[in-house]
């Protein structure tokens, strides 16, 4: 399951819709180096949910940064699909990200002079695309934010706010949509609205869906877990419960 | 606290050198007017010291007052026979006389006339001590024939000793030889004037002068001192003739040049007025955004036990700082624009002095104080909004916050319009002393009060600009969002545009009004077929006209000339006319009496309004004051209705010429004969003028276009040095997008990450300036229209009939302001496009 080889069999491959391959990171120079990522081959399968997980510091989320094309290596691959992030130009990776990704991150999805209905069809705008009608309502009523759509973000609560980036992620239908942190700023109740309706999307419309978190009931709603420790993948686990994840982050730190 | 200023000063260096630019460009346009006109004044001042080094007593006849406009002092000459009584006085080493009056050089190569605006066109006698000096390869004038020119003239004009010139009187034009070129003191001309001299049998023949002179110059017996022989000299002079030490004719001459220099000095120190205005508008802007965005670093001040009044004074002192160290590099500005003026004025011929640059401490400590006033003055308010921030808000999430109830603004707002326009009407309406300042004042206020009601109409203006943007697509759309967003911010931003562009609006009405006021009143009242104008306006030989009567198909020949005088104790126009010609050529309503009394001796004809005022009739008798004269009593004989050519008072030719002495036509209006063919008869006159070359003939058309680019020139003039003001207004958009975009850092990281690519950044940041910069524009065309119909109103009784608005040239200030905007948002969108995504994106 995990891909720590390099070479992933052709059979498989159109079953991942993301991966890294030999990946680091590395900030600063010389003593002052911090290697955030040493070496991390990982694959995302599609139509999963995969949560990555570890303590702070541990690489979490340089490692979505780099798959989501908005951090660039110092070394290895990233695909989206069969493109390789690392040979895109600024431009080709802006329009990559347009297309094929979607982003739901922990506080400030949203831009605020815009419309609830607006900012979910943003990605859309920006490429003068017009919106699937009926798949717009479809996530429009998966989220359940119909009644809000007129709104702007300041007359949204937390949880109405992030399930409007949710809808947004999911409008463009991307190859992939990666949460970082979706719950964050959110109390228990809506976290399990968001979590609930990221989960559906994964089964109900085979969305791929990769999510950092620290928070094991968070994690719980994964298909599978990646655990990361100083930069590398140490472990990781399939059909988590919140008591085996809390048992393994325990004796990873341990 | 103070310390925290600093820091939080030395923390935003983008913000605080764009907040220190208004106040560099305001105090450096401030302090380069200091600069330049001291420099002047000094390089002058040594050049009349050096000039009448030689003499140590000058003899002239007194006069009763001198003239600011004409370019020769008017003084009427004395008879020849007072050199020998001087030369007779015990102490006198050398008298020289002397005379002087109009003479312009042709230039031999064009063929046009030397000189323009401004700097006098003259001809005196060559002697020893009359300040100028012969360059090398030169000789002294001798005989009919011969002239010394200033080397000044000469190198522009490219004159060589031996050429042959033409040169032009108040008689007729004559050649002469030019045998040597001359500088006066250190300088190759005095002020920039055309001269040229004549040996002094010469001077008095070509100028009409045969038998009298206008000045002796008398050098002291060694041990002598100029005091006593002024003494001693005075007691042999006729009535009405005065000697005067060196020392006074230094001190008069240097009176007039700061006389000159100082009306330069207030007209360029007003300019500089209105860019610290609009430089205020924005440092006000900046400390309102900047303290908005550090609410919650000011909350925690406040949590921690500072007082609103210590915050305050933090903000107070972040302001002086700012102030002082731009009012400091705006004097070095200063001081770099003056020296680049003082050569461009070099270039273009109007020739100051080397010297060096005049520095005063003057200079230094107002530009200093003015400008950290100004932006004290201007942090004020957002300094005390800054100290009413709760310590709560230390924890509270940072928003837009709403602003103060809108009720208080728009009461605020309307008081202060209401402190703005009832000065403005009543020094525009009313006749006070000092309207002047009045309507400075007003407008000011005007332009502040309007500044706060703009906020109400903010967002629906920035709406409905928006509408046509919208459509380009998401860029456009975000843009126009953003731009209504914070409509205090947009407001402020629009408004330092407003004023730059709602003056050069103005002067644009103004001068469309003068020109259909000026256009609509000649049409009706000029019959003349064509008028003989010189282009300067200097006023030509009054010969000319003599020769335009010869001249076949001519009917009627009427001149008129124009001279200043004291009606009244202030400084009048009279215009001197034929009353037998004058109505043949040019429509004049009498109101009452008859234009044709003029023809008694000591008669005036005044302006009806003029009249009305002084509350003067037909058969008063008004004292009138002429410099070279002084006081005579003439009878009021008519009164008239606005015509377009004489002014408010008008004189006969005869009693023109007895009280003037400087006697040259400024328009000869000419009748055709009826039936003769006009295309002929202006070929004929311009033939027969060929040897005026400083002379156009002139259909009622041409003339009338004439007046209007002569408006426009000055108009021009003006709105480039407004522009100023403008650039320092767009630097206040560029300021605001800058801090906007620094607010925005999330939402940008946002929006790049979804998938806006950088151009469309930069676009979408474009889009808000144009928003922000044609809503200024907007706001410039109304209140500048609304001003200049102020004033054409208060100004109709003088002849300003007609509201004059330049439609294209609005729609052309418009767009300017939109590419300008753009032109001035470059920088921060390039900002905005190269945020890091990752880093906007990331929690602290």
């Amino acid at each position: 399951m995990s891909a720590t080889n390099e070479m992933a069999p052709p059979n498989a491959r159109t079953a991942v819709a993301a991966r890294a391959v030999g990946l680091s990171k590395v900030y600063g120079e010389g003593d002052a180096a911090v290697r955030a990522l040493d070496d991390v081959s990982v694959e995302f399968e599609r139509a999963r949910y995969t949560a990555i997980m570890g303590p702070s510091g541990s690489g979490k989320s340089t490692l979505l940064h780099c798959m989501a094309g908005l951090d660039t290596p110092t070394s290895g691959q990233v695909f989206i699909g069969d493109v390789d992030l690392t040979m895109l130009s600024e431009k080709a990776l802006t329009l990559l990200r347009r297309r094929s990704v979607g982003f739901v991150f922990q506080a400030y999805n949203l831009v605020p002079t815009l419309t609830a209905a607006e900012n979910i069809t943003l990605p859309l705008d920006i490429a003068g695309e017009e919106p699937d009608k009926a798949w717009f309502d479809e996530v429009v009523d998966t989220v359940g934010i119909r009644d809000r759509l007129s709104h702007r973000p300041a007359e949204l609560s937390g949880g109405q706010q992030q399930r409007v980036a949710g809808a947004r992620a999911l409008v463009t239908r991307p190859e992939i949509v990666f949460a970082d942190e979706p719950t964050g700023n959110l109390d228990s109740k809506a976290s399990q609205e968001i979590l609930t309706f990221l989960r559906s999307a994964v089964k109900d419309h085979g969305q791929t869906i990769v999510m950092v978190t620290h928070d094991a009931s968070a994690a719980s709603f994964a298909d599978r877990i990646v655990f990361l420790g100083d930069g590398r993948v140490v472990d990781e686990m399939v059909e988590p419960t919140t008591d085996r994840i809390l048992d393994r982050l325990k004796s990873l730190e341990g | 606290m103070f310390r925290a200023a600093i820091r939080s000063l030395l923390a935003r260096k983008v913000r605080l050198i764009l907040t220190g630019l208004a106040v560099v460009l305001g105090v450096g346009f401030m302090a380069g007017t200091f600069v330049l006109t001291d420099t002047m004044t000094r390089a002058f001042n040594d050049l009349v010291n050096t000039g009448y080094a030689p003499i140590d007593v000058l003899v002239r006849s007194s006069n009763a007052f001198t003239a600011q406009t004409s370019s020769l002092e008017e003084r009427d000459p004395m008879p020849e026979s007072v050199l020998q009584d001087v030369e007779g006085v015990p102490g006198v080493a050398r008298a020289n006389g002397d005379v002087i009056g109009y003479a312009q050089i042709v230039d031999p190569k064009t063929g046009k006339a030397i000189g323009t605006f401004g700097p006098p066109t003259a001809a005196s006698a060559w002697y020893e001590g009359n300040g100028f000096r012969l360059k090398p390869g030169g000789s002294p004038p001798q005989g009919p024939d011969q002239t010394v020119i200033d080397a000044a003239s000469a190198k522009t004009h490219d004159i060589a000793v031996g050429d042959r010139v033409e040169i032009l009187f108040e008689g007729p034009p004559r050649e002469f030889e030019v045998v040597g070129l001359a500088g006066f003191g250190e300088s190759d001309s005095l002020f920039g004037a055309t001269w040229a001299m004549f040996d002094l049998a010469t001077a008095q023949d070509v100028l009409g002068k045969q038998g009298k002179l206008d000045t002796i110059s008398v050098v002291a017996e060694p041990g002598v001192s100029g005091v006593e022989l002024q003494r001693s000299i005075s007691a042999v002079l006729p009535k009405g003739v005065e000697a005067v030490t060196q020392a006074t004719v230094v001190s008069e001459a240097q009176d007039q040049i700061s006389t000159g220099l100082g009306f330069l000095r207030t007209a360029f120190l007003v300019f500089a007025f209105v860019s610290l205005f609009v430089g205020a508008f924005i440092i006000f802007n900046t400390f309102a955004i900047i303290l908005a965005q550090r609410t919650r670093e000011l909350a925690l001040f406040r949590a921690l036990g500072a007082s609103g009044r210590q915050v305050m004074t933090s903000v107070l002192v972040e302001a002086f700082v700012i102030g002082v160290v731009s009012s400091a590099i705006g004097v070095l500005v200063g001081i770099g624009i003056a020296i680049l003026l003082k050569g461009a004025l070099n270039a273009t011929g109007f020739e100051i002095p080397a010297s060096g640059t005049v520095i005063l401490a003057r200079t230094i400590v107002v530009s200093l104080v003015v400008g950290s006033l100004v932006t004290m003055i201007a942090a004020f308010v957002p300094a005390r909004r800054a100290a009413r921030v709760a310590p709560i808000e230390a924890l509270r999430e940072a928003q837009d916050r709403p602003g103060r109830s809108l009720r208080f603004r728009i009461v605020a707002g309307l008081v202060v319009l209401a402190l703005g326009v009832a000065p403005l009407l009543y020094g525009l309406f009313g006749t006070p002393s000092n309207g002047l300042q009045l309507v400075g004042l007003g407008a000011a206020l005007t332009f502040v009060g309007v500044a706060m009601l703009t906020p109400l109409i903010a967002r629906p203006v920035a709406a409905a600009l928006g509408l046509p943007v919208r459509l380009t697509g998401v860029p456009g759309k975000l843009g126009r969002e953003n731009s209504m967003r914070n409509p205090r911010r947009t407001a402020a931003t629009a408004s330092a545009l407003m004023i730059g562009l709602g003056l050069v609006v103005f002067v644009a009405v103004f001068g469309a009004s003068a020109k259909a006021s000026t256009t609509a009143v000649l049409e009706r009242t000029l019959k003349a077929d064509f008028i003989l104008i010189s282009p300067t306006l200097t006023g030509f030989s009054t010969s000319a006209a003599e020769d335009a009567r010869a001249v076949s198909g001519v009917d009627t020949v009427s001149q008129v000339r124009q001279a200043e005088a004291k009606i009244e104790g202030g400084t009048a126009f009279v215009t001197g006319l034929d009353p037998g010609t004058f109505p043949v050529v040019s429509e004049v309503d009498a109101v009452q009496g008859g234009l044709e009394d003029l023809a008694n001796p000591n008669s005036i004809a005044v302006f009806d309004d003029t009249a009305r005022e002084n509350d003067w009739t037909v058969g008063d008798t008004i004292p009138v004051e002429f410099p070279a004269t002084g006081s005579t009593s003439l009878r009021v004989v008519a009164l008239y209705s606005e015509n377009g050519l004489i002014g408010d008072y008008a004189i006969s030719l005869d009693t023109f010429d007895v009280n003037v002495a400087n006697v040259l036509d400024t328009f000869v209006l000419i009748k055709a004969d009826e039936g003769a063919d006009v295309a002929t008869v202006q070929a004929d006159l311009e033939e027969a003028l060929a040897p005026y070359p400083n002379i156009e003939v002139d259909d009622q058309a041409g003339f009338r276009d004439r007046y209007a680019t002569l408006i426009s020139q000055v108009l021009n003039l003006i709105s480039a040095l407004l522009l100023f003001a403008v650039i320092i207004a767009l630097f206040g958009v560029m300021n605001t997008l800058y801090l906007s975009i620094y607010e925005r850092t999330r939402e940008l990281g946002l929006l790049r990450a979804v998938g806006l690519t950088r151009r469309q950044t930069r676009s979408m940041v474009r889009w808000e300036a144009v928003i922000i910069s044609v809503m200024g524009a907007l706001f410039g065309v109304v209140i500048g229209i609304a001003f200049g119909w102020a004033l054409q109103q208060a100004l109709e009784p003088e002849g300003f009939s007609e509201l004059g608005i330049p439609g294209g040239q609005l729609v052309i200030y418009v767009v300017f302001a939109a590419v300008l905007g753009v032109v001035f948002a470059i920088f921060p969108a390039r900002r905005a496009a190269k945020l890091n995504v990752l880093e906007a994106i990331s929690y602290e």
